[in-house]
């Protein structure tokens, strides 16, 4: 790992927070940890789960977990205390790194913390995987999808060969948190193994995205997903920003009107991307120039399948699970709907071909919320749909109160997952043959008397 | 709600009442942007915001304080 991501001069700055983080202290940071992780309990061949936000103290006892031959189990810090037991009853790591105190606020993009590690389990980690994050499962509980070391060595890679990423001695403004893939490889590994400072904004704000492109002089690359688009095409530069290279998103398909708010405003290109968790980075258009089309990454293949993408990938990244729908031969199949163009190979993605709906960039399966809503008590059926933001339409079992009900979702369900909108309904509609109705005008009738 | 209608592209009447972390933030910014000014909201504050009322209340004590200060 040492190599891959620690090679280059000591001095260099890899983070600014914007207190400047140099390898050296880096190294320094992650070898005391490594020592308070092995402690615990951590062994080569273990796990440790990350229950961090985005933090100096994640970066830390990310790279110490993979120095100490471990498993690093990334747990979004907004999942709830139920959905993180069940995962950590599935996972069985040897230590848990939690916060015993943050600071900074909801709209910080880093935050301060002072971390615990806690002894867990006594048990090797599930799989040889180097990482584990959890996905929003079709199925109920999140689906555990692992990648071994060689894998994100070989995303790191791939990386360096795809036109329009930034160089080293440049500098990625961050904005997608490093817990998911394309903060992680893209920005925090990739970063660290080329040479590029990594600078999160102060806050989660237009001023202070524009603050940080300018408070360096090295050419910056924003990267975020298309919320973040939004944020910057509606913030008036006080000044030039030569400084600026490129903004790439990645997440979901970015609105023309959107793109070109973005591009009459700063004058440089808006590049899209195209991964997912199990395999990384698939696919890029970094020069906005095949929008919405993609060209597959080095050493990527993506076919179609009876309107379905695949894309190359040697072996099942899903743990504990074998079903040839999702991966078989060497492809994943993504269930995402779309073409490839004989001639050019370009890839266009035309949506989901499932019940999975994207929310600031983080993919959630709408059957996980349904499952979850419908298995409350007091709950006799529920529909979950996407209306514009994910609705929820409850058919309750006696007396059930809204705020009953937003309350025990909170419990269970990560604030990015819950229903923006909540309707309690005596009786849900159904077909006649006693279906329930997924339509959503038919719901929205419904509501209305 | 006009805000928030521009982020997700929806009429304001159908807007929801409830919010969460990326609605906020795009609020804040669009106040902060319309009023040339930094809303300075503890983390408690913006903790407890969960509806579109919560926030203005928020949002007017913030720009009320500064405009004083």
């Amino acid at each position: 790992m040492d190599e891959v991501l620690f090679a280059g001069h000591p001095t260099d700055v890899c983070l600014r927070l914007p207190e400047p983080v140099d390898r050296a202290t880096l190294h320094r940071l992650v070898t005391a940890a490594q020592d308070r992780l092995t402690s615990a309990g951590l062994r080569p061949g273990g796990a440790a789960a990350l229950r961090l936000p985005p933090s100096l103290a994640y970066v830390v006892n990310l790279l110490a977990t993979w120095r100490a031959g471990g498993q690093a189990i990334l747990l979004d810090h907004r999942l709830t205390d139920h959905e993180v037991d069940r995962a950590l009853a599935r996972l069985t790591p040897q230590v848990v790194v939690a916060p015993l105190r943050t600071g900074g606020g909801a709209l910080k993009i880093f935050v301060d913390v002072t971390e615990a590690v806690t002894r867990y389990a006594d048990r090797p980690a599930v799989s040889g995987h180097a990482v584990i994050q959890l996905s929003s499962g079709s199925t109920g509980p999140s689906k555990v999808i692992g990648r071994t070391a060689a894998d994100l060595v070989a995303e790191v890679h791939r990386y360096t060969r795809i036109d329009g990423v930034a160089l080293p001695g440049e500098r990625i403004i961050l904005l997608p948190s490093m817990v998911h893939v394309l903060g992680l490889v893209g920005g925090l590994l990739y970063g660290l193994h080329a040479g590029v400072e990594l600078v999160p904004p102060e806050r989660l704000s237009g001023d202070a995205v524009l603050a940080a492109i300018g408070a360096g002089t090295s050419p910056a690359t924003v990267l975020g997903v298309p919320f973040h688009i939004g944020l910057l095409a509606s913030t008036r530069p006080a000044g030039p920003l030569p400084q600026l290279r490129r903004m790439t998103t990645g997440g979901e398909l970015v609105p023309a009107a959107v793109a070109r708010a973005f591009t009459d405003r700063y004058g440089v290109p808006l590049g899209n991307m195209y991964g997912m968790t199990e395999v990384g980075v698939i696919g890029t258009d970094l020069h906005g120039a095949h929008r919405p089309s993609i060209a597959p990454a080095p050493g990527i293949e993506v076919r179609e399948s009876g309107g379905e993408l695949w894309v190359s990938c040697p072996a099942s990244p899903y743990v504990g699970l074998s079903d040839p729908t999702r991966w078989s031969d060497g492809w994943l199949h993504t269930r995402d709907a779309g073409t490839v163009d004989e001639d050019t190979g370009l890839v266009t993605v035309r949506g989901r071909l499932d019940s999975q709906v994207s929310v600031g960039g983080m993919k959630v399966d709408l059957t996980e919320v349904e499952a979850t809503v419908a298995e409350l008590t007091g709950v006799a059926a529920a529909v979950v749909v996407w209306d514009g933001g994910i609705t929820a339409y409850v058919q309750p079992d006696g007396p059930l109160s809204e705020e009953t009900l937003d309350k025990l979702l909170a419990e269970r369900l990560a604030g990015y997952k819950r229903p923006r909108a909540l309707h309690l309904l005596d009786q849900l509609p159904r077909t006649t043959t006693g279906k329930l109705v997924r339509s959503t005008d038919a719901l929205r009738s419904a509501v209305t008397p | 709600m006009t805000m928030l209608a521009e982020l997700t592209a929806k009429p304001a009447a159908e807007v929801s009442d409830r919010i969460g972390s990326m609605e906020l933030a795009w609020l804040v910014h669009l106040v902060e942007q319309r009023y040339e000014r930094r809303l300075d909201i503890t983390d408690d504050e913006l903790a407890g915001i969960r509806t579109v009322d919560d926030a203005l209340l928020v949002f007017r004590a913030s720009l009320t304080a500064s405009a004083d200060g």
